[in-house]
């Protein structure tokens, strides 16, 4: 032990405490560090808020603040009882860096962070090339191991081989149902607004639950409390406005920030006349703004509104969106217990619109969470934080409701509303048991209560009810309690390397039914009911992580395990629209995923970027499915590489590219042929026994910053997205042939064989 | 509810930007299986069975016969046995037998020491009122059929078109899941300019049961739009022994109208 450690033992102790901010916008930096110059191994992370508390020997200090991006601050602090000190950093310019002490200069989180944690700033995505130019966080962080894209066109991603349902998508707290727009084709977030996004892969802490493959959790911006701005760009198919500024003599602030497509003005130049008369585009809206209180009080309210709409010029057409609202309340209560207190409302609903002469049919369903989430962070000493936490979420859904016209081939109808009451408390000791062995350790136990009012039906194996029960309102017709451990070690093996190893358990009550390939969002969430069970996962995942260079070079490998329990899957010919009787359409069974994951990233310098590579396996076992036998998930990619660099060329140039290699995913082909009043049919062979093609891609892009003023900042960034054109597949058509009646064969489209895109950003 | 076009649509206007599509040969196994198809109804017979073997998806849409099967179709209700023999290789063909509504038919094919087996019930029949052609989009006139469905049983319908008396290799199917007890006006489905001005079209409203329904519309959506589907999977066929195809007892209506 040091001297510094010895000498601290005879010591009164005290803490520090504070709020780490940027120094130019108030912006508060989540995950920044703060640690002692003369106490090596002390130090603490700030929470989501940017709050910090840490506490050491009475005595003087040089405390040292990091944050990735920023100028490192150091502060002469002398400790003589408890102690308030508020923080604020200054963004770093680019390439230079500036060093105190070596390396303790530059974050090393990655030795520390849980396993399977990963964090990305705004600043960390924004030269990623992308398709069409939008900056898009949730596409930026499928270039990172273990989570992988659906495809070209297809809306959703994959976490370590779990379903694109499992992936619980949050902003500032509240739960993102739906995060594609335009049929996947960009994510619902937009990157102006947003500040950072947190990943948990592995080792989710026990605050986060409902969800069993990953936690993307993502932080609006506060907005600039110390001047107003606007900010914004211009592209090929959408264009985006931020206004922020504070309010009220700088003890608040807000940010308004929007977006809004325009495709269907190039839809309009087209020759086709149903094209022509089209109606595409998407709008969201984020809206926040918070208010300091007092010292020791804060209070946030941030929004979200999207809508899309995809209408054809008969009438034909599909809108849906989400909408969220989180009002927070951060409470200091003393230096060293910080409470938050949030309450949310979420929903998201979709319609789909048919219209003819005589047949005016809307299908609609929705699903809407009331949320009361109240979390405590507790700092007991230098070594043990506990936080502790409950929360509340009342799901109401409505699985389908379709209104007709009077003409319309089909009845109006309205399925019963699905209620349930998903709560959680949770209890998390995170403990630094030596200098190099970090501890976290909690139990979260949720429960589901299904909710009447409303009839809940059981079915034989083939389907037919068998019982029928009418449950009168707020009656509990099942209750699923499920314990759920997380624990997560770091053992630092020395300065520049650590093991990380965790276990956890994640439990899932709102399953996503969706049995087409079409990037639709004609999904119905179904809660946990009497038939359908929670789903369960259990993860064990280990890792080697080292630094090099001074912290300049990130080196991580990890390998995890994952089972999973009452997987979803669907009969043969499943109805899931406008169905009472849903769960006799589906079937049942269990999963397994594993896999081992390589990551280097260069921090620092004038190239920075990042090599991931993932060999993975996902499967299925779902009783009535190939035999019973364990088959590949459709999501499984055996191999999956992405190369990812930026380069700043000059001081106004930057340039980047990123280069995606993944085997094909599973799919199942025809063995064979036979006809049905003429027309071939086709006898397919086991699911998921051929494989895609191998998919693979690169991008390029370039920034060019024009004016950087202190008044005006412009650049112009150009991409382009599958330079080399590769003809990577969206769907696959076994078809008759058009040109011979006695043939039949095979069609693949592709989507995007080299698009090009000019976007002009400005900040003034 | 068919919306698959709506997203086809949007999708293709977005994509205008560079998607394009072409031929591929993915390499496929081939595994050669049983097909038996039989049908009887409440028109005049005879009746075929067909008893045939899977093509591979490269070749020719030529389905070899087989022959020598013993095919038997018995009325379960009205105790009556009809045993099929053989016109042309793998076409058995009934002799006596009648359909009538409501009667339970049992098709038994006992081929190579193996009996498969299955059973199908008439449906009440369920009347076409009229033909009507729907002239909305340019160069695909789409034939309409218009029908009462009867509010009191469920009923499931397959549709089938000649033109000028040949048949239109175009099978769709519908159910009143949805739709009980509504008039239905339903457009059907076919290639671009398969009718003309001129064209005779003759459509037939069949009803079936649900095991030869289920099979139809599983096979509907594996050959006109597998591209969506996430698992395909061979249609579930309603005979047992470990065969592909259906057995259907169905009642047929048609009306025809002239392409104007």
């Amino acid at each position: 032990m040091s001297p510094a450690i010895l000498l601290a033992q005879s010591k009164n102790h005290y803490s520090i405490s504070g709020t780490i901010k940027d120094k130019a916008t108030g912006e508060t930096l989540p995950g920044a560090t703060v640690s002692f110059l003369q106490l090596p191994g002390v130090g603490v992370a700030a929470n989501s808020y940017g709050f910090y508390s840490v506490s050491a020997p009475e005595g003087s200090y040089i405390l040292i603040a990091t944050y990735i991006g920023y100028r490192t601050d150091t502060l002469y602090v002398d400790l003589k009882g408890d102690l308030q000190q508020n923080i604020n950093l200054e963004a770093g310019f680019g390439l230079k860096e500036v060093k105190i002490t070596g390396s303790s200069s530059r974050s090393n989180n990655i030795l520390t962070a849980p396993p399977g944690a990963q964090k990305l700033s705004i600043n960390d995505i924004k030269n990623v090339p992308v398709l069409l130019g939008e900056k898009d966080v949730l596409k930026t962080i499928q270039l990172l191991p273990g989570i992988v894209a659906a495809g070209d066109g297809k809306a959703g991603f994959f976490v370590r081989g779990g379903d694109a349902d499992q992936n619980l998508i949050l902003l500032d707290e509240a739960t993102v149902y739906n995060a594609s727009h335009l049929l996947g084709f960009f994510s619902v977030f937009n990157s102006d607004a947003i500040k950072d996004i947190l990943i948990y892969k592995a080792g989710m802490p026990a605050d986060y639950g409902g969800r069993l493959s990953s936690v993307e959790d993502i932080h609006m911006n506060d907005g600039n409390n110390q001047k107003f701005g606007v900010s914004g760009g211009l592209g090929l198919i959408a264009s985006r406005l931020t206004v922020e500024g504070p309010l009220l003599d700088h003890n608040g602030s807000f940010i308004i920030s929007a977006r809004r497509t325009y495709v269907d003005a190039f839809t309009g130049l087209a020759a086709d006349s149903t094209i022509r008369k089209t109606k595409l585009y998407f709008y969201d809206i984020n809206l926040k703004g918070n208010y300091q209180v007092n010292k020791n009080d804060r209070v946030f309210l941030s929004g979200y509104f999207g809508k899309d709409y995809l209408q054809l010029k008969q009438g034909n057409g599909i809108d849906y969106g989400n909408s969220t609202g989180t009002l927070r309340w951060n409470h200091i209560f003393n230096n060293s217990l910080f409470s938050n207190t949030s309450l949310i409302y979420n929903s998201f609903n979709y319609n789909t619109h048919f219209q003819s002469s005589t047949n005016n049919i809307t299908v609609g369903s929705a699903i809407t969470d009331y949320h009361l989430k109240q979390d405590f962070n507790y700092y007991l000493n230098s070594n043990n934080k506990l936080d502790i936490g409950l929360e509340s979420i009342y799901h109401v859904t409505q699985p389908g409701a379709a209104t007709t016209s009077q003409t319309s081939n089909y009845n109006s109808i309205v399925l019963q509303k699905k209620y349930s009451l998903e709560s959680a408390v949770y209890i998390s000791h995170e403990w630094k048991a030596t200098d190099r062995l970090k501890l976290t350790y909690g139990l979260r136990v949720s429960d589901l209560s299904v909710l009447g009012p409303g009839n809940f039906y059981t079915y034989d194996a083939a389907g037919n009810i068998l019982t029928n029960t009418d449950y009168s309102s707020g009656k509990i017709v099942k209750n699923y309690i499920n314990p759920e451990p997380r624990i997560a070690a770091s053992y630092q093996l020395n300065d520049s390397s650590s093991v990380k190893i965790s276990y956890d358990r994640n439990v899932q009550n709102i399953h996503l039914l969706n049995n087409s390939t079409a990037t639709s969002p004609t999904n119905v969430y179904l809660p946990s009911t009497n038939v359908v069970k929670p789903e369960i996962a259990d993860q064990f995942s280990i890792g080697y992580y080292r630094t090099f260079h001074q912290n300049g070079i990130e080196f991580s490998s990890e390998i995890y395990y994952k089972t999973l329990q009452n997987q979803i899957d669907y009969k043969d010919g499943a109805n899931l629209v406008g169905n009472e009787n849903i769960e006799a359409d589906l079937l049942f069974g269990a999963g397994r995923a594993y896999g081992w994951e390589t990551y280097v990233k260069k921090k620092y310098g004038r190239l920075t970027g990042w090599v991931s590579y993932t060999l993975s396996k996902s499967e299925r076992k779902i009783n009535g499915i190939n035999n019973n036998n364990y088959y590949l998930a459709s999501q499984d990619q055996t191999n999956h590489l992405s190369i990812v660099g930026m380069y700043q060329a000059s001081k106004r140039w930057v340039l980047s590219a990123d280069f995606v290699y993944n085997t094909g995913t599973p799919v199942t082909y025809p063995e064979g042929k036979f006809s049905v009043d003429g027309s071939p049919v086709y006898a397919y062979g086991d699911r998921n026994s051929q494989r895609l093609p191998a998919y693979n891609r690169l991008d390029l892009g370039a920034t060019l910053y024009v004016k950087k003023t202190r008044r005006i900042e412009s650049s112009w960034n150009f991409s382009i997205y599958n330079v080399y054109g590769q003809s990577n597949p969206y769907t696959i058509v076994f078809q008759a042939d058009p040109n011979n009646m006695n043939r039949t064969q095979v069609q693949q489209t592709t989507l995007f064989k080299m698009v090009p895109s000019i976007t002009y950003n400005f900040k003034f | 509810m068919k919306n698959r076009n709506v997203f086809f649509i949007s999708a293709s206007i977005l994509f205008a930007f560079s998607a394009c599509t072409k031929t591929i040969t993915p390499t496929l196994n081939n595994t050669t299986q049983l097909v038996i198809e039989g049908a009887i109804s409440d028109t005049t017979g005879p009746y075929h069975v067909s008893i045939s073997k899977t093509a591979d998806f490269y070749s020719d849409n030529i389905y070899p016969g087989v022959s020598g099967a013993t095919v038997v179709i018995t009325d379960a209700t009205a105790n009556v046995t009809d045993v099929l023999t053989e016109a042309t290789p793998g076409d058995y063909i009934t002799h006596t037998i009648t359909g009538m509504p409501g009667h339970a038919y049992q098709l038994r094919v006992t081929l190579d020491g193996k009996t498969y087996t299955s059973i199908s019930t008439m449906p009440q029949p369920v009347l076409l009122d009229s033909v009507t052609m729907d002239y909305s989009v340019n160069n695909n006139f789409r034939p309409v059929a218009n029908y009462q469905d009867p509010v009191n049983q469920k009923n499931y319908y397959k549709y089938s078109m000649k033109r000028n008396g040949i048949h239109v290799n175009h099978f769709q199917t519908f159910d009143d899941r949805l739709s009980n007890g509504r008039y239905i006006r339903e457009k059907l489905d076919c290639d671009t300019g398969t009718f003309h001005h001129g064209d005779i079209v003759n459509v037939s409203l069949v009803g079936l049961d649900t095991g030869a329904f289920n099979f139809l519309k599983e096979a509907e959506a594996v050959a006109y739009d597998n591209a969506n589907l996430a698992a395909p999977a061979t249609p579930t066929s309603n005979i047992t022994g470990g065969c592909i195809g259906y057995f259907s007892a169905q009642t047929v209506s048609s009306k025809a109208t002239m392409v104007q």
